[in-house]
């Protein structure tokens, strides 16, 4: 019996193990912020993943592209730079990476996400004090989003810095057309691969005139195949290899990370056809927050010519336009260095 | 856009459809691997139901064991097993004969996982149902589980919940969801021994109802039952 009793507290004394590791809390030091905290605001718990120097009080909101990608894509070396000088905020939006909750797909939409985002600044303001001061920053998908709650309301905000974002998701048809036509020519003038970009013709050539969800989706299937050629042939820099972002493989669980991705994808694109109806042009005035707008020169996903049009029609009085002359989509990754150095002289200027 | 994702979103695609339960074809295919197993009616078998002790705690073994996805999710899953029905099914064969032994077992487990890399993914489960186990004369064994009873409830890090400008911190934050599962696998019998068996189980559990749908999860269970009985003799 004795035995038997032994076994059963052997048992206890492991199952407490596990909760006590799981519970263990991070350091609140602000100089050295990395801790995650949930946001719950109508029926999703969101992760907010806070790291960084905290100590002037100055975070950046950060929104992840997609939909359905995580708050953590942004880790690595440019962003590894920008925690040295200023708090950064990784957030899982509704539906994404780690997020969870319980409502229906009818109830997701473009406005509730960006309410998510203002209830995530009202929870960092409660953590950290009503003096914090926030910039917000959306890449790609994450433009459309930030574009939204800069609109919706932008006060909490003291800057806005647009990276490779589509705030005119309705425009990206047209504009992947244009820019595939372009880019074709000037590389087959070039010598460079015409085979491929001869088929990149021809495939435009198909594509019915009129926006559709099958041809927008093949259009921006094809843009990735597009920038993947150009990096082959020397006019992207190769993305340099993040050891942090390998880290990603344990800090999101796969499986529910892609489903939770799939899932809100289907309900904005599909459902929704969001990227069919969605243009925040003619309310770009509206916005008058500092605003700074980076894109790689040969995005083929968000065309340069979205930032380019973005910047012509922000209200803000201060705004700059910043191209990367050897970056795609993703300039954070093909040139860390200039991208933080952008973000750190823009958030220094601007900070309060 | 969509396939911004850098790690592992590449074969994200618009026009995908998103995932749907199938939970109505697991069930059929439970029901299809049962009837197999009792559904050789020719002369050479013979199905005889056993003799069970009446006892409760003589019917009942305990179970502990590793449950996760190794990578992401670990913990550990606290069952017991009441053996409800057996039946030996013998066949004849040229060399010997063959003797199966078939349980119908009900099942209750209790669970705790985690990710301990990102805290975003802890919770505890408890599940209930029914387990059916065939058993060779080698002591092989091999169990479908279904658990139709299941809940899970998360354990979420320091949480704040926002009502218009209301802001407050939620104690024990946390959700409750209806969890289902089924698991197939393999083990080990030990006869006469308090470690009396070995299992490892692939389990298919559906937290619904999840971010506007139904989240599928696979988890790997590997353990040891225990029959506190076995001691005694």
């Amino acid at each position: 019996m004795k035995n038997e009793y032994l076994t059963y507290i052997k048992l206890t004394v492991l199952l407490i193990a596990f909760l006590s590791l799981a519970s263990c809390s991070n350091d609140d030091n602000p100089n050295n912020l990395d801790e995650t905290i949930f946001v719950r605001h109508k029926n999703a718990d969101m992760p907010a993943y806070i790291r960084g120097n905290g100590a002037e009080k100055v975070f950046l909101v950060t929104l992840h592209g997609g939909p359905g990608g995580g708050g953590l894509e942004f880790v690595g070396d440019a962003f590894n730079i920008i925690e040295d000088q200023y708090g950064v905020v990784y957030f899982d939006q509704r539906g994404s990476g780690m997020s969870q909750g319980s409502y229906t797909e009818e109830d997701v939409s473009l406005d509730l996400m960006a309410e998510d985002v203002l209830a995530l600044v009202k929870v960092l303001k409660r953590k950290y004090g009503n003096d914090s001061q926030f910039f917000l920053l959306g890449h790609s998908w994450g433009g459309t989003l930030g574009t939204a709650t800069l609109v919706k309301d932008q006060s909490d905000f003291i800057g806005w810095i647009e990276v490779d974002g589509a705030n005119n998701p309705a425009g990206l048809y047209d504009q992947y057309i244009e820019t595939f036509t372009i880019t074709a020519n000037a590389q087959i003038a070039l010598g460079n691969s015409v085979d491929f970009w001869e088929s990149i013709l021809e495939f435009v050539s198909k594509v019915d005139p009129i926006s559709n969800l099958d041809d927008f989706s093949e259009l921006n299937s094809r843009a990735f195949d597009l920038e993947e050629k150009l990096t082959d042939d020397g006019f992207i820099n190769n993305p340099v290899s993040n050891a942090d972002r390998k880290k990603l493989t344990f800090e999101y669980n796969a499986s529910t990370a892609i489903w939770n991705g799939r899932q809100i994808a289907t309900i904005l694109i599909d459902q929704q056809g969001l990227f069919q109806v969605t243009d925040f042009t003619s309310q770009l005035p509206e916005i008058t927050i500092p605003s700074l707008f980076i894109s790689g020169q040969y995005d083929m996903i968000v065309p340069v010519v979205s930032a380019q049009k973005a910047f012509e029609n922000i209200g803000s009085e201060v705004k700059e336009l910043q191209i990367f002359d050897r970056s795609g989509h993703s300039p954070l990754d093909t040139e860390p260095e200039r991208f933080a150095a952008e973000v750190l002289r823009f958030l220094e200027a601007n900070k309060q | 856009m969509t396939k911004n994702n850098y790690w592992y979103y590449h074969s994200l695609s618009f026009s995908s459809p998103s995932m749907k339960p199938k939970l109505s074809v697991i069930t059929v295919g439970l029901i299809f691997c049962i009837s197999i197993g009792f559904g050789q009616n020719e002369s050479k078998i013979k199905i005889q139901k056993s003799e069970l002790p009446q006892s409760f705690v003589k019917r009942a073994e305990y179970k502990v064991a590793y449950t996760g996805s190794i990578v992401w999710l670990n913990g550990i899953n606290l069952g017991s097993e009441y053996l409800w029905k057996e039946y030996l099914k013998s066949k004849k064969r040229r060399r010997g004969g063959r003797m199966n032994k078939h349980q119908f077992l009900l099942n209750a487990n209790l669970g705790f996982s985690t990710n301990f890399s990102s805290k975003t993914d802890t919770g505890i489960y408890t599940n209930a149902g029914l387990i059916w186990r065939r058993t060779n004369k080698k002591g092989k064994q091999f169990n479908i589980e279904f658990n139709p009873l299941g809940y899970y409830r998360s354990f979420l890090p320091e949480t704040f919940e926002v009502n218009g400008d209301n802001v407050e911190k939620v104690a024990l934050a946390g959700r409750g969801y209806y969890t289902p599962s089924i698991s197939v696998g393999i083990g080990k019998e030990r006869k006469g021994k308090v470690r009396s068996g070995s299992y490892f189980n692939v389990n298919y559990t559906l937290r619904t109802s999840y971010n506007g749908g139904n989240l599928p999860a696979w988890y790997l269970q590997y353990g040891f039952r225990f029959n506190f009985n076995n001691k005694k003799k």
